[in-house]
């Protein structure tokens, strides 16, 4: 037995009492007690106390240099030590008074306790009779560590007499520790979480000289013991930024110790506050709430982005004539506008949700790989364009986009307007959509679904706005000429869109595919100038042109290459190009990693390469620190690549994975900048 | 332009360095075992694993030995043919730190169980599963998901040293018998406890 407690030559004693430790130690009592790594010492503000009293005493532990012991919390590793009071009837000790600790990093690991000295206080409460002089005793256990640890165990005791207090040879000393016991923080102070941080911000008046704060949480699982906790403040308010833990044990609450160095002297303030934000975001943790939230944000932002804008400005157009007509009919637009973004959306989200349930890897975008939806969406922008180019109106039935601004009182051209702007919106992403969709395809269908209508509800309500509030139109300028203009500078992004989607196909298909679609697209003009050239001709003439034109857009559609071309492309033998196994390898070999997921459709994607990725300083850096690239491209199916991203919570592009040489990796924003990124690759080693 | 940098903090995701989060697949690993032999986790697929990380001269760790704590759990992973591996992080030079025919010895005096004693004295293994404490446990089910880490037991806390670790609510062996039944793991994240794992500095 005893072998087994033997820490080389270290243990004598200690070892000696654990084993005995059920042995009445009545013999080796006193108020002192040394193991050799450590020694304890029983010390009382006063030898004599009075009934109904409250008195001061504390265990004062003296360590040999190196060695330390831990607070309440040890941390990484360690415990804390306890003391068992053996007291006289009716007298009450109070639980241990703790004095703020210190950081102990024992890399890679952090601990917090007290070094060469640490003095924990105890208060007692006497009875309101007893009889002196009577004898307290405490039996301690306590984990003396430097680079091994060593439990120990003692036992001391103190003789007081009855009577009024007097001043001990310890009293300044357990009064001056006493200062130290953290207070409860008199200034006002909150706590948010926002995604993987937690802010512990909090004012502090006349606080000019606050060098240094640090948080030692009370509890496991919350935030990390050994990541730094940056200080910032603004005039008398004060940020602290607290990492979350590495392995999380959930809680709403935040307790612990702050430390505050003011000029040379420290402050420890007793924290129980409840955390603000729900928020906990690798996507999978992320609440259906928050999931609506950002939804219906990125539904308003949506309208922003450059596929949709034309197509809105124009129906915005369409609301500046209706405001002539009458309030009622223009609320129905907008209601029925809404509907159809909202039927859409509807339709888009079981659309996943019944692929999601066939095993494809979905995701934002997703349609996009492949080159049949985008050759009809090349028709499509093509159309629009000519369409606001030209002065065409087709029949109601086809909801013909041109007819938006003229023919007001039709509510089916409201209607399919939704739709379209739905469909042309495809192609892009806004911020706060990405983590929402994500979450939406990993819900079960009903969630998913709220999740969609929320984005389409963001994405609709600034028409609804202006529907409901007509006052808000005057605020636009008047229709006149200049609308016609508009609408035909607004065919040119159109165009820009149809352009950008046709290099989008070039990566997925052959340059023969491409072609063929591109005289798709002069086809699909060919039959709408011929449907407007004889908009007014008789019925017969009229007829054949639109049968013609009809014919012309089947042959259209016919010559859209119908799956992508795995070899007209070579992307996959360039040396940054991703695989699972290159990734895996270079891992094993510790090298950092940067790995950019991206796919041509994705404008978000393009705009961080180029503003970001793709700036002399970055390239510089990830050679300076020798931070492997890796570029995974989505621009075609890739199920390897969709079960990386799906690993990472994930259904969409972009993705910014940057791994240390060692340890998990840091998700980077979807929305980069170059100064944002050097900082991110700086942090790595 | 600081009201920009808070809102661009709402899209920060920031996966923390150095650990596995549970549910999710453990990361793989090779390392040389008490008998020379290169073992990697993925050997183990279709099996569920246990990760001991140890340091058997930590009061800790010699304590759910001596109390024969430790080869109890080791004889039930065993029954239920889960496959047990016994890491060694200490760096040479540091406590715990031991020679292959030493951890075969210890093995056979302490009557452990495990399949293999690995050492990883770099301490990459360690660090990658974010062991800190002696013992520190994780379980890996058959799919190679990880669905237990922490501590051994809950005897962790002041009272450990006068503690019947017998009597202890036994996480590891809980989590096996739960995952055995295909029902959900009551506990998967517990505050480990014991010495710090001794990683070259």
């Amino acid at each position: 037995m005893k072998k087994l407690y033997t820490i080389g030559h270290n243990v004598r004693l200690a070892a000696l009492l654990l084993l005995i430790s059920f042995f009445p130690a009545k013999s080796f009592t006193s108020s002192y007690f040394d193991t050799g790594e450590s020694s304890i010492n029983l010390i009382t503000e006063s030898y004599q106390v009075n009934t109904k009293d409250t008195l001061l005493v504390g265990i004062e532990f003296k360590l040999s240099p190196g060695w330390h012991t831990y607070w309440k919390n040890p941390g990484d590793s360690g415990e804390g030590a306890t003391i068992k009071w053996n007291l006289p009837p009716g007298f009450k000790a109070s639980d241990i008074l703790w004095p703020g600790p210190k950081k102990i990093p024992v890399n890679p690991l952090m601990t917090f306790g007290y070094d060469d000295k640490a003095l924990l206080l105890t208060e007692i409460k006497t009875p309101g009779q007893f009889s002196g002089p009577v004898t307290i005793s405490a039996k301690v256990n306590w984990l003396t560590c430097k680079d091994i640890c060593i439990p120990q165990e003692g036992e001391v005791d103190l003789t007081l007499m009855k009577g009024p207090k007097t001043i001990s040879e310890f009293a300044t000393k357990l009064t001056e520790i006493a200062l130290t016991i953290p207070k409860k923080f008199p200034a006002q102070s909150r706590v948010t979480k926002i995604n993987e941080k937690i802010f512990l911000q909090f004012e502090k008046e006349g606080s000019s000289n606050i060098s240094e704060a640090y948080f030692f949480p009370n509890e496991y699982g919350l935030i990390s013991y050994v990541k730094d906790q940056k200080l910032e403040r603004n005039n008398n308010s004060f940020s602290l930024q607290l990492n979350r833990a590495e392995v999380r044990v959930e809680t709403d609450k935040l307790k612990g110790v702050l430390k505050l160095k003011i000029d040379e002297t420290e402050e420890f303030y007793e924290l129980d506050l409840p955390i603000e934000g729900a928020s906990n975001s690798p996507i999978l943790a992320m609440s259906l709430l928050t999931g609506i939230v950002f939804a219906f944000l990125g539904g308003i932002i949506l309208n922003a982005m450059p596929c949709v804008f034309p197509i809105l400005s124009i129906k915005i157009l369409g609301f500046i004539k209706q405001s002539q007509g009458s309030k009622k009919k223009l609320v129905q637009h907008g209601l029925i506008f809404s509907a159809g973004v909202l039927t859409t959306f509807l339709a888009i989200s079981w659309l996943l949700i019944f692929l999601r349930a066939s095993g494809e890897a979905i995701g934002w975008g997703y349609q996009l790989q492949s080159p049949w939806v985008v050759s009809i969406l090349i028709y499509l922008f093509v159309a629009i364009g000519i369409v606001f180019m030209g002065n065409i109106v087709l029949g109601s039935s086809l909801a013909n986009f041109g007819s938006l601004a003229k023919n007001r009182t039709d509510f089916l051209s409201s209607f399919f307007t939704g739709v379209l702007a739905v469909i042309v919106a495809s192609p892009c992403t806004a911020p706060f959509m990405g983590p929402a969709v994500g979450l939406a395809l990993l819900q079960p269908g009903l969630k998913s679904i709220v999740i969609f209508l929320a984005l389409g509800i963001g994405f609709s309500l600034p028409y609804l706005m202006l529907s409901i509030y007509p006052q808000l139109l005057s605020k636009l300028p008047k229709p006149g000429e200049w609308m016609q203009t508009f609408k035909q500078i607004m065919a040119f992004p159109m165009w820009a869109a149809a352009l950008w989607l046709a290099w989008v196909l070039s990566a997925q298909v052959d340059m023969e595919s491409v072609f063929a679609v591109l005289v798709g697209a002069l086809l699909i003009a060919l039959a709408l100038w011929l449907m407007e050239k004889t908009q007014s001709s008789d019925q017969l003439l009229k007829r054949i042109t639109v049968l013609f034109s009809l014919g012309l857009m089947i042959f259209s559609i016919w010559l859209i290459p119908l799956n992508q071309d795995d070899e007209s492309s070579n992307l996959r033998n360039e040396v940054n190009n991703f695989s699972a196994q290159k990734l895996s390898s270079l891992r094993s070999e510790k090298k950092a990693i940067f790995v950019n997921f991206t796919a041509d459709w994705c404008i978000t994607c393009k705009v961080n390469e180029a503003i970001a990725l793709d700036q002399d300083n970055v390239k510089k850096l990830l050679r300076e620190k020798d931070i492997v690239y890796l570029k995974a491209d989505w621009t075609r199916k890739d199920p390897e690549i969709a079960s990386i991203l799906a690993r990472y919570g994930r259904t969409g592009v972009p993705l910014y994975l940057l791994f240390p040489p060692v340890g998990a990796p840091t998700i980077l924003p979807e929305l980069l900048t170059e100064s944002l990124l050097l900082d991110f690759l700086n942090e790595i080693n | 332009m600081k009201y920009l940098l808070s809102l661009l903090f709402l899209f920060f995701i920031n996966i923390n360095s150095a650990s596995v989060s549970t549910d999710l697949s453990a990361p793989g690993f090779e390392l040389v075992d008490s008998y020379g032999e290169n073992i990697s986790l993925s050997n183990f697929e279709g099996k569920t694993v246990v990760l001991e990380w140890t340091n058997h001269d930590c009061p800790y760790v010699a304590k759910h030995y001596a109390t024969g704590n430790m080869q109890n759990t080791q004889e039930q992973a065993k029954d239920q043919g889960v496959v047990w591996l016994t890491i060694i992080s200490s760096a040479p030079g540091t406590q715990g730190y031991v020679l292959p025919a030493k951890a075969n010895e210890l093995t056979a005096t302490r009557n452990a169980q495990p399949n293999h004693v690995l050492f990883d004295s770099e301490g990459g293994v360690g660090k990658m599963y974010g062991a800190k404490t002696t013992p520190h446990m994780y379980v890996i089910d058959k799919k190679g998901a990880l669905r237990y880490q922490g501590a051994i037991d809950d005897a962790g806390g002041p009272d450990f040293w006068t503690k019947n670790l017998l009597d202890a609510d036994n996480y590891i062996k809980n989590a096996l018998g739960e995952m055995q039944d295909g029902q959900a793991i009551s506990t998967k994240v517990s505050k480990p406890y014991g010495c710090s794992v001794k990683y070259k500095s």
